[in-house]
């Protein structure tokens, strides 16, 4: 497990699943796109997490970086699929340098219910906009990559697919190694007690700061991802059941692993695929179902599977990050 | 005493949730000296550190860190100072191990050499340097102490807050920690600490203060 968690041996797993879209039917290559999209937004919540805190408002970035890139393209003809990702990251990674500062002031719940009505301002004034099409939004073209046209639908889900995961994937790298370095690690402290490691010299709120940027970073990413397979976008990517799912994603994986993102996401994908193919009435039953299983028997997400393996249970049981409250000191 | 004062409190007054917890509390802490601050449980020991470290505010009064009004500095600048503090109950990240715990006020702190204040940290507490891959939730509230020392020790490059550190150890660890903290003595840091009760090491002192009730009590 330590050999694959190197930084190259990680490169090599995503290019392996890239090339594996050659051979996945087309449902499944559409499907695991959305799933490595989700987990692109689902991974920043969970280097959020790291700090204790859950944002139950990633709509907002994942909109920001969405409709800044449908902007974009239209305006100017940007469609090169790099560029929009890079587009996306920006436009979120913007808001969150914003918003971050003001909002890692708070923590625990007042923390997330501030995220959740941030996103609702913005879906509230998307919907308003007349100009952006209110509610119903608008298209934006197909997307190209470094002057390719991708005409044949199979070429282009396999563009996307590949896209989709070489951005998740170096996403995932970058949070891999972050998660291990310094700044990591103080931000795990921050978890366990935000006020007593300011008597450490930790600024507490510049932390949670940083990570709450490179969460808006990710969703602005994911928001130009989801674009891209959709082809549309309307202000339901602000609302509060699309950071709903992704928050869905995050209590699934744990915050301990990275890997468990993806599974979660893939995880996730498949039970709402199958539950809507076999049971269209009661599918969200059968994904409650799911999610209460989990929580149930891995209060620590699934990354608990084989961190705790791993680490021959060193670790406390530790709610999953829906879960995370920060305890004050006293 | 004719050395300056490292740390000076000055007819502080803390309320915490409107209850005066420090009432005109003076202290005068020269350089290089090892002070014991005594009193019984809620006298105001602990209120005093976090005042010192900024996580209360005193309604009247000041605290002055080499001759610096430390109500200039938020929070976590404090320890860039050079204060190291040791809270009660130890306070360590249950996570890291024990050399990222000792690591981790460096690790956010510029200008230091954290090879040099590591390395010692491991020559004063020995025992650290066998458990640094340890997990800290790992060890026994003893070890815990000790490590929370070193920790202190590591960002304290002038200043010890040491809150209650013979509390609820082992008698041998007491020892144990008599005899290193003895051992910081000559090099030019600043010790208080904070006890309930003066069994422990009084030959290890240079100055005492007692607080009761959050106010000097004449000797």
């Amino acid at each position: 497990m330590k050999a694959l968690s190197h930084p190259l041996a990680m490169l090599g797993i995503v290019l392996a699943f890239v090339l594996l879209g050659r051979v996945l039917p087309a449902w499944t290559l559409s499907l695991a796109t959305v799933a490595a999209s989700n987990s692109l937004i689902a991974l920043g919540i969970v280097v959020l997490a790291r700090t204790g805190n859950v944002s139950f408002g990633q709509g907002l970035f994942y909109a920001a970086g969405g409709y800044g890139v449908a902007l974009i393209a239209n305006s100017f003809g940007l469609t090169d699929a790099v560029v929009q990702v890079m587009i996306g990251a920006v436009c979120g990674g913007l808001l969150g340098l914003i918003i971050g500062p003001l909002i890692s002031r708070y923590t625990g719940i007042f923390f997330g219910m501030l995220t959740l009505a941030l996103s609702m301002v913005l879906y509230g004034a998307l919907v308003k906009t007349t100009a952006l099409g209110g509610s119903d939004g608008f298209n934006v073209g197909r997307p190209t990559l470094f002057g390719n046209v991708f005409t044949d639908p199979r070429e282009a889900d396999f563009m996307l697919y590949s896209v989709s995961v070489i951005a998740t994937g170096l996403a995932g790298i970058a949070a891999t190694v972050y998660f291990r370095s310094e700044l990591g690690l103080v931000s795990l402290a921050v978890r366990a007690n935000n006020l007593r490691v300011e008597y450490l010299g930790v600024s507490a709120n510049r932390i949670v700061a940083i990570n709450f940027v490179i969460a808006a970073v990710f969703a602005g990413a994911s928001g130009a991802l989801s674009l891209m397979a959709q082809r549309h976008i309307d202000p339901q990517f602000a609302y509060w059941t699309t950071s709903g799912e992704f928050v869905f994603v995050a209590i699934l994986a744990g915050y301990q692993s990275v890997a468990a993102v993806f599974v979660a996401s893939l995880a996730l994908e498949l039970v709402r695929s199958f539950s809507n193919l076999y049971l269209p009435n009661t599918w969200q039953l059968v994904l409650g179902a799911f999610l209460l299983a989990v929580i149930l028997f891995l209060p620590r997400g699934i990354g608990s599977l084989w961190t705790s393996a791993n680490r021959k249970s060193d670790q406390p049981d530790a709610p999953a990050p829906g879960a995370a409250v920060t305890e004050p000191a006293e | 005493m004719t050395a300056a004062p490292l740390l000076e409190i000055s007819d502080v007054n803390v309320e915490i949730q409107s209850m005066p917890a420090l009432r005109g509390f003076t202290m005068r802490v020269p350089q290089g000296s090892m002070a014991s601050l005594v009193g019984r449980n809620g006298a105001g020991k602990t209120t005093l550190m976090r005042s010192i470290m900024g996580h209360l505010t005193p309604k009247r009064g000041a605290i002055h860190f080499e001759g610096q009004d430390l109500s200039a500095y938020p929070r976590h600048a404090r320890a860039a100072l050079g204060i190291g503090y040791m809270p009660e109950d130890r306070g360590l990240i249950p996570q890291l191990t024990v050399e990222e715990n000792v690591m981790l006020p460096l690790w956010v702190t510029k200008g230091i050499d954290k090879t040099a204040r590591l390395d010692f940290v491991y020559e004063v507490i020995r025992e650290l340097t066998e458990m640094r891959d340890r997990k800290a939730l790992l060890l026994s509230g003893g070890q815990q102490k000790l490590v929370a020392l070193g920790r202190a020790l590591a960002i304290g490059t002038k200043c010890l807050l040491l809150d209650e550190p013979f509390e609820g150890i082992a008698p041998a660890l007491s020892e144990r920690l008599s005899e290193v903290l003895a051992s910081l003595r000559g090099k030019d840091l600043t010790v208080l600490i904070s006890q309930s009760d003066m069994n422990h090491s009084r030959s290890l002192f240079d100055l005492e203060f007692t607080i009761e009730r959050g106010a000097n009590l004449a000797h």
